[in-house]
């Protein structure tokens, strides 16, 4: 069950420019929460900024939960200039984290820049499955800008990193990166990051009949399933249309539920 | 009602959404999304975008149909034992009587609130800037009238801000047999990033709530009160309990709370528990006892 929780804040800092990972003290939270699932924060304690911003969970530990922040926009920044000791409200968890199973012998999580958010918390959680190392593609646009390679390697995951400019790993794009893993059926990846590259990702794997969970972004006003804001467009008839919510129903959805074409 | 407090259609789902947070049925009523004949899809994305102090949406009455919500809706709010006021919503008076009918027939609804102003409908009319029906007072009362000969369940008749004269469509609606004015639906607005040149929502224009219209809701309630025999269920831009009793200061006899839910789930019930210690802080017996009660003398500052 979600709740509301003023959380003190234990961490935080500048772990690349404009790119923050905020940890806070909510052990009711951090209990309920799964990979994949996300948070509301709040952002300013009056209403300009009126609305909470959704934030999926990059760690989940036993009293706590952290976030990574992209600096986008007056929230962001707001959230950017917090301190640690400071409170911050926090509703969760939302949303349906990734389908966890081990049933497959490989697993490829695919991060495109700050799409990275979600995937520490799921490896984390792959770790335990089987004998064969999660496989993290870490895709950004140079060097400066890779976050949490560091944190997959701790954690036993075997990293591929791609810069578009080449400053670190291979010159490549996270989709020409998972081409070169050459993933076959028996693999399950977990991709994030922009819509072209998911959509990229997300058809390569429906070509290669490959299971692909992709966690999605949206704009958010209740992160409930009330407001109906944070919708896009899938494949499926659904009752009432074509539509599905990223915060109810995702905002992890299988590869192929999702219409890529739109 | 056992307090005066519900929530907007449209920000509360039907209501089993926030019943993780709180207690819904410690609300005055439930107010549902808009309610239509069949299933409606609603816009494309992008939907809502926010604005200073508020937001604007576009979301175009995406839900699940009447149907639907007699068959997987209701039967939660029933079991929470809360007043429902049914939002409907149709393209002309004869899918409003419909609605309505089908609500008391099914016992559907304890209330019916018929939304005659909701901007983000596709609709190429309003689109190039034509009207809502609630902006045609001689609309408001067909409309009400056909409602009201197709049930004897209250009726509250949901009003638009985007006019010269409240009044006229709040009079229209008690001729033709309301029982009451829902005030204020959204105000028309949109918004443009100038980087791109590109409208931030889909359907380019949106409707506008949120704490920056509430002095807007405030000033409409009050006009409409001062010339209605009918109650108001006022709304627009509450977020604490303060802002509540400001609308009921004005005329209004309940109030609802809106987009503050997404913001803070459990909003409405502060309000409730703040309307409660209000009226026991300034020595009130009933909530009647504030209703239209602001001073005449304006307030001095300093004090």
């Amino acid at each position: 069950m979600p709740c509301v929780a003023e959380c003190p804040i234990t961490m935080h800092e500048e772990v690349a420019p404009g790119h923050y990972r905020i940890a806070v003290h909510a052990p009711e939270i951090a209990r309920a929460a799964k990979p994949g699932q996300f948070a509301m924060l709040e952002v300013a304690p009056g209403y300009a900024p009126f609305l909470r911003r959704p934030m999926s969970f990059e760690r989940i530990f036993g009293d706590g939960v952290s976030f990574l922040v992209k600096v986008e926009g007056e929230g962001t920044r707001l959230l950017a200039r917090l301190a640690a000791g400071q409170a911050l409200s926090v509703q969760g968890p939302l949303g349906n984290g990734f389908s966890i199973e081990n049933a497959y012998e490989r697993h490829i999580l695919v991060a495109g820049g700050i799409g990275v958010a979600p995937l520490p918390a799921l490896a984390e959680a792959l770790i335990p499955l089987g004998s064969r190392a999660p496989e993290v593609i870490v895709a950004a646009r140079n060097e400066r800008l890779l976050l949490c390679e560091d944190e997959f390697r701790q954690m036993g995951c075997v990293v591929h990193v791609a810069t578009d400019d080449g400053t670190a790993g291979e010159k490549a794009l996270a989709t020409e990166m998972i081409e070169g893993l050459d993933p076959a059926p028996g693999t399950c990846v977990y991709a994030c990051g922009p819509m072209p590259m998911l959509a990229a990702v997300a058809k390569m794997m429906i070509a290669r009949n490959v299971d692909c969970q992709v966690s999605l972004e949206a704009r958010m006003a209740c992160g409930d399933g009330a407001c109906l804001g944070c919708v896009v467009e899938s494949k499926g008839e659904r009752e009432g249309g074509d539509m599905v919510l990223v915060c109810t129903d995702g905002p992890v959805f299988d590869a192929g539920v999702i219409d890529w074409d739109r | 009602m056992k307090n005066p407090v519900t929530v907007a259609s449209g920000t509360f789902g039907y209501g089993e959404e926030y019943d993780r947070y709180f207690d819904v049925g410690r609300l005055g009523a439930v107010t549902t999304k808009s309610l239509t004949l069949k299933p409606w899809a609603g816009n494309r994305p992008p939907r809502i975008v926010e604005t200073p102090a508020g937001l604007l949406n576009a979301i175009g009455l995406q839900n699940v149909g009447i149907d639907a919500y007699l068959d997987t809706k209701l039967g939660f709010l029933r079991d929470k034992g809360v007043p429902i006021i049914a939002n409907i919503y149709g393209r002309a008076p004869e899918d409003y009587a419909e609605l309505a009918g089908r609500l008391e027939q099914a016992a559907g609804a304890d209330a019916v609130e018929a939304n005659l102003s909701c901007p983000n409908v596709h609709d190429a009319k309003t689109a190039r800037g034509a009207t809502l029906v609630a902006q045609e007072p001689d609309k408001v009362l067909a409309y009400t009238k056909a409602i009201r000969s197709a049930t004897k369940l209250p009726l509250f008749v949901k009003l638009t801000p985007n006019v010269v004269n409240i009044c006229d469509a709040a009079l229209a609606a008690q001729e033709g047999g309301a029982d009451g004015v829902s005030l204020i639906n959204t105000l028309l607005g949109m918004a443009i990033d100038s980087e791109t040149r590109r409208p931030r929502l889909a359907n380019i224009v949106g409707g506008l709530s949120g704490p920056c219209i509430r002095p807007v809701a405030v000033k409409m309630v009050w006009d409409a009160a001062k010339v209605l025999d009918i109650p108001i269920i006022a709304m627009g831009g509450i977020c604490r309990p303060a802002d509540a009793i400001e609308f009921l200061l004005a005329g209004a006899t309940a109030v609802a709370v809106g987009s503050m839910t997404f913001r803070q789930p459990d909003a409405a019930v502060r309000v409730i528990d703040g309307i409660a210690d209000y009226l026991e802080r300034h020595g009130f017996d009933r909530v009647q006892d504030i209703i239209g009660a602001m001073s005449k003398t304006p307030e001095t500052w300093p004090g």
